[in-house]
């Protein structure tokens, strides 16, 4: 496993140094049974279709994107990862097809209307009002179960 | 990420997540994470492999089942990374300066024959996959290397996007070039090598030696912005590098 103290200096340093959000009193919601989940994706690779505004570099709000969308760009601001395996398949990030196939054979509910990205960039504390007012998007959709990814 | 969860958790949706950063998850507690380790950027762990994306997936949803949390559970098959590092870097000894650039329309044209080479391949990648994620830019491929280019005298030039400084655009540029390559050889060559790409694309290619003598200019400039996308590491992959570039701190977040 890689830890952050064998992490090469630049980034040990980043990513030991970031301020880390505190929940006190933590919620717990109940999941619903497979059976009926109705899952949507949460992804902080700041992608989005290709004729959205590109996120800025610590954007605070959100992209939809629709769960037929494939024509997606990546708008964002670090290089740390990689992105070369998402180019030659966007399930690698962003797994559309496979919930999909999970939901044909019985193993979910279903697969939202909408997804929705972020930029990861971004102190998570500055995006609390847009995530909650893309849970209120997700809920109007039937939205039950969130699937969060990060980059 | 970890943050978000509990946004969405207390909204009453059932979260689970995936990360890569371990000592992250256990510090911010989300009720329900699987912990991947992967390099980051492959959160379902392979490109076109449906079979271990599944895995991955079945693994975070099983989750679920948890009476109470916050639970991690790791997932049990590794990818491994080189070094400690989640990505591509730099090697910290390569680095260009100013002097090496020479005559800008000498390095233009290098680049221009060096796409132009890889077009026909690029376009069969792009038919093949029925997609491409180059164009965040929303410049023509054509228009790539002579933007960049345009940086390399150290005058900044006009955004030809409206609405956008040039030097936003420029990062956005820069991204395109690599997915450029990188999309092309992957499919070209059939492989899935992130090291490889990374060395191939910055190491080897005139188009990556064009993107190093522009960090030698953005290093050397009077711009705070150009400044700070090298001390970012927002340009040049030397973000898991073991040390900064020469010139810069690394301490621009």
């Amino acid at each position: 496993m890689t830890k952050i103290p064998e992490m090469p200096a630049v980034g040990r340093g980043f990513i030991s140094n970031l301020d880390l959000p505190v929940v006190d009193d933590p919620s717990w919601t109940h999941p619903m049974p497979a059976s009926e989940r109705r899952i949507s994706i949460v992804s902080t690779a700041a992608v989005h279709r290709r004729d959205d505004k590109p996120f800025s570099w610590l954007a605070k709000d959100y992209r939809a994107f629709h769960k037929t969308d494939r024509d997606l760009v990546m708008t964002h601001v670090a290089v740390e990862f990689d992105r070369s395996a998402w180019q030659q398949d966007l399930n690698t990030i962003i797994p559309l097809d496979r919930l999909e196939e999970m939901a044909s054979d019985g193993e979910i509910g279903s697969v939202a209307e909408e997804h929705y990205s972020f930029m990861g960039a971004a102190d998570p504390v500055t995006m609390e009002k847009s995530a909650r007012q893309a849970a209120t998007r997700m809920k109007q959709d039937g939205v039950n179960t969130v699937f969060l990814i990060p980059i | 990420m970890s943050g978000l969860a509990h946004y969405f958790e207390s909204e009453g949706l059932s979260t689970v997540l995936v990360g890569f950063v371990r000592e992250h998850i256990e510090a911010i507690k989300p009720p329900r994470s699987l912990f991947l380790d992967f390099p980051m950027g492959r959160g379902m762990g392979k490109p076109n492999d449906p079979a271990f994306q599944k895995k991955v997936i079945r693994a975070a949803f099983d989750l679920f089942n948890a009476p109470e949390g916050p639970v991690i559970a790791d997932f049990p098959e590794v990818i491994p990374v080189k070094d400690g590092r989640m990505g591509y870097a730099l090697p910290p000894e390569l680095v260009l300066s100013v002097d090496d650039i020479g005559g800008v329309e000498a390095v233009l044209a290098e680049v221009t024959a060096e796409m132009e080479a890889l077009r026909p391949d690029y376009d069969t990648a792009v038919a093949e996959r029925g997609r491409t994620t180059v164009g965040a830019s929303g410049l023509a491929i054509e228009d790539f290397a002579p933007f960049v280019a345009g940086f390399l005298d150290g005058e900044i030039p006009q955004s030809p996007r409206k609405g956008m400084p040039a030097i936003t655009l420029l990062k956005l540029v820069v991204e395109d070039l690599e997915a450029y390559f990188t999309e092309t050889r992957t499919h070209r060559d059939n492989i899935d090598d992130l090291e490889l790409m990374g060395k191939w694309f910055w190491e080897e290619s005139k188009t990556g030696r064009m993107l190093l003598l522009l960090e030698a200019v953005s290093v050397a400039s009077d711009n705070k912005v150009m400044l700070q996308i090298v001390e970012m590491s927002l340009m040049a992959p030397r973000f898991w590098s073991e040390g900064p570039l020469p010139g810069t701190s690394a301490a621009g977040w």
